[in-house]
């Protein structure tokens, strides 16, 4: 995947190697794609070029990872079933079940 | 119910300073944050800080973290995680949500420390994915190894937008522009003039008009304001980016506070809805203190110290520390306070349009307006020599800024600041440079140079921190690039330097056509972008 190369930092000039957690495969609306145990499920995401994480319910506008760390909400996507989940606060699990969320609930 | 002396709420640079401070005297502490990891967001401050060595000057931010939690665990403090603190009740009560349960606990004595969150602009296209906060940005590229997007624009030229953007360079990003809408850059100088050699351009006075895209960012219009902040038409320029950072400054989330009947203040200078507090940072609660960016957006440097001030306060009035050890702490404390607080960027000199330095030079115009000094007027700072014999330091430190490790860096005290830590250094040219280029490594702003004018026969050599990968070789050939960045020379890698006191910053000498010598400041290799 063109993504996963761009946008992993592999050496970087201060931090040197950034640790991470063994490869784990996930999905996302049914397709199957990988990302590091334990990051948060935004950056798994965006490493693979995903950026609408949800469509509002009134007017289906996009919406993706705005603060990062847990406060605005607008990265929140339906894990395992369950709405609402902070996606870039919530750490990435084996065979894990993202859906893009729809208003606040998964694409019937 | 579970009682505790002390109740700190955040984990981050004043919470930990504050509970370190306290369990230091004997207090039984513990300390509540909503996070997974502690430490706020020193952890993803990636750069050297200012001030002296006691502020931990020129050691980066996540370093100070990690000093933080060390010394948290010496003195057994206990830092509880994910869990966040709900509401501050009569008789400090507090209840914290901890894996989905309410749990209450008991203060004698409680200081919150919750830090800010940052604020944001409104415009067309405001919601799309890829528009983020800068904090956004850092938190993926410096705790997750992420390059937030390929091509940036950054709104806003405080030190924040400045640093980030910086930041941005060194994971490997384009950065487009830096736009801010007010007339000058808001940041150190020196932050600003290390992104401008890079070549990244300033566009002030300037705001967004339109993120551009459909399911997410691809291109961005901005356009020139007047002073009434409306759009000049016809101004309008396009960029193509997949991202736009906002820096436009940071809230203090001071909700629980206001919640809890503190008496509050909405002021301008403290950054928003803020606590009224003692010197001490007790708030009008008996026992209630706050401490860092939830009193009053500051740096991480003057949080710390916030902390401990408000630490060794909640430990004396709980009886731990006696009145004149605690007379003692706290003068200590506050004088070293007083040094950050100093200088053209402290509290005092918010707003003022400052023309000199303390020093009575004139500031430099162009710096504010370009993000870098015109060479015309560089010479007139103090640490700037040209044409000594021999090799040299040129310190293009223009602002009076609380910052001093250079003169402690030189072991020949070659150069001088003084006991007003706001001073512009100045280079003694009576005493011999060895050239180790430590003070080049020892300055969070990037500012300091080697430069030899007389290194051979139409050639100088110009020593430059260097931050980025890959790390050019000796015999590498590059391009010079002056302070705007423009490329004004071809330059040849003479040799690259990296220790461990240097923490990173390495040193690459290149041989430049002695005309360049006070022009080329920076380097960009052939074949990179």
């Amino acid at each position: 995947m063109n993504g996963v190369i761009d946008m992993r930092i592999e050496e970087h000039p201060i931090l040197e190697k950034i640790e991470k957690g063994k490869l784990v495969s996930f999905e996302l609306d049914g397709k199957v794609m990988s990302g590091y145990e334990d990051e948060p499920i935004a950056v798994a995401l965006r490493a693979a070029g995903v950026m609408a994480h949800r469509h509002t319910s009134k007017y289906d506008k996009p919406r993706g990872i705005f603060c990062a760390i847990g406060r605005c909400t607008d990265c929140v996507m339906v894990v395992d079933g369950k709405p609402n989940v902070r996606t870039c606060v919530t750490p990435l699990k084996e065979g894990m079940k993202v859906q893009t969320q729809y208003g606040v609930s998964a694409k019937k | 119910m579970k009682r505790y002396e002390l109740i700190v709420i955040g984990a981050g640079p004043a919470g930990l300073s504050a509970a370190i401070e306290a369990a230091k005297s004997g207090m039984e502490v513990i300390v509540f944050d909503e996070n997974s990891r502690p430490g706020g967001q020193l952890f993803k401050q990636i750069h050297k800080f200012f001030g002296s060595k006691e502020h931990r000057a020129k050691v980066r931010g996540f370093k100070i973290g990690e000093e933080l939690l060390e010394e948290a665990k010496k003195v057994k403090v206990k830092v509880v995680l994910s869990a966040t603190v709900m509401g501050i009740f009569r008789e400090k009560e507090i209840t914290v949500m901890i894996d989905g349960e309410v749990n209450h606990f008991k203060a004698d004595k409680i200081i919150v420390a919750t830090g800010a969150s940052e604020n944001m602009v409104t415009f067309k296209g405001w919601t799309l994915p890829g528009v983020i906060g800068a904090g956004a940005a850092q938190t993926m590229m410096n705790l997750h190894g992420l390059r937030p997007g390929k091509k940036v624009l950054m709104l806003g030229s405080g030190n924040v937008g400045l640093v980030v953007s910086y930041q941005l360079k060194q994971a490997g990003c384009d950065v487009v522009a830096i736009i801010d809408a007010a007339p000058k850059i808001g940041g150190y100088g020196v932050h600003a003039a290390k992104v401008a050699r890079l070549g990244v351009p300033f566009y002030l006075s300037n705001t967004i008009i339109e993120a551009q895209g459909e399911d997410c960012v691809n291109g961005v219009v901005i356009g020139e304001v007047d002073n009434k902040w409306n759009i000049i038409p016809g101004t309008e320029k396009h960029f193509d980016v997949d991202t736009i950072c906002l820096a436009v400054g940071l809230s203090p989330m001071s909700q629980l506070l206001k919640a809890a009947g503190c008496d509050m203040e909405d002021s301008p200078k403290k950054g928003g809805l803020v606590p009224i507090c003692d010197e001490y940072g007790e708030t009008s609660i008996e026992g209630i203190f706050a401490a860092g960016d939830v009193s009053s957006i500051e740096e991480a440097s003057s949080a710390m110290i916030e902390g401990r001030m408000a630490g060794a306060a909640a430990a004396k009035c709980a009886g731990y520390v006696e009145e004149n050890s605690f007379i003692k702490r706290y003068h200590e404390l506050e004088e070293a306070l007083g040094q950050l607080r100093q200088g053209m960027f402290g509290p005092r000199s918010k707003g003022k349009d400052l023309k000199y330095t303390d020093e009575g030079i004139e500031l430099s115009t162009s710096l504010l307006k370009n993000g870098y000094i015109d060479e015309s007027e560089i010479t007139n700072f103090p640490g700037v020599t040209i044409n000594a014999k021999g090799i040299h330091p040129v310190i293009e430190c223009t602002q009076n800024i609380p910052c001093n490790p250079c003169q402690d860096a030189c072991i020949n005290h070659c150069i001088k600041i003084g006991c007003n830590i706001t001073s512009l250094p100045i280079v003694d040219e009576n005493v011999k440079c060895t050239g180790c280029g430590m003070c080049v490594a020892s300055c969070s702003g990037q500012a300091i140079f080697l430069v030899n004018e007389t290194y051979e026969q139409g050639y100088a050599t110009v020593t430059i921190p260097y931050e980025f990968l890959p790390l050019p070789k000796a015999g590498d050939m590059g391009i010079g690039l002056d302070r705007s960045g423009a490329e004004v020379c071809e330059v040849q890698v003479l040799e690259v330097r990296s220790a461990k006191p240097m923490d990173h910053t390495n040193l690459l000498t290149m041989k430049v056509p002695v005309d360049m010598a006070m022009k080329a400041r920076f380097i960009k290799m052939k074949g990179a972008s």
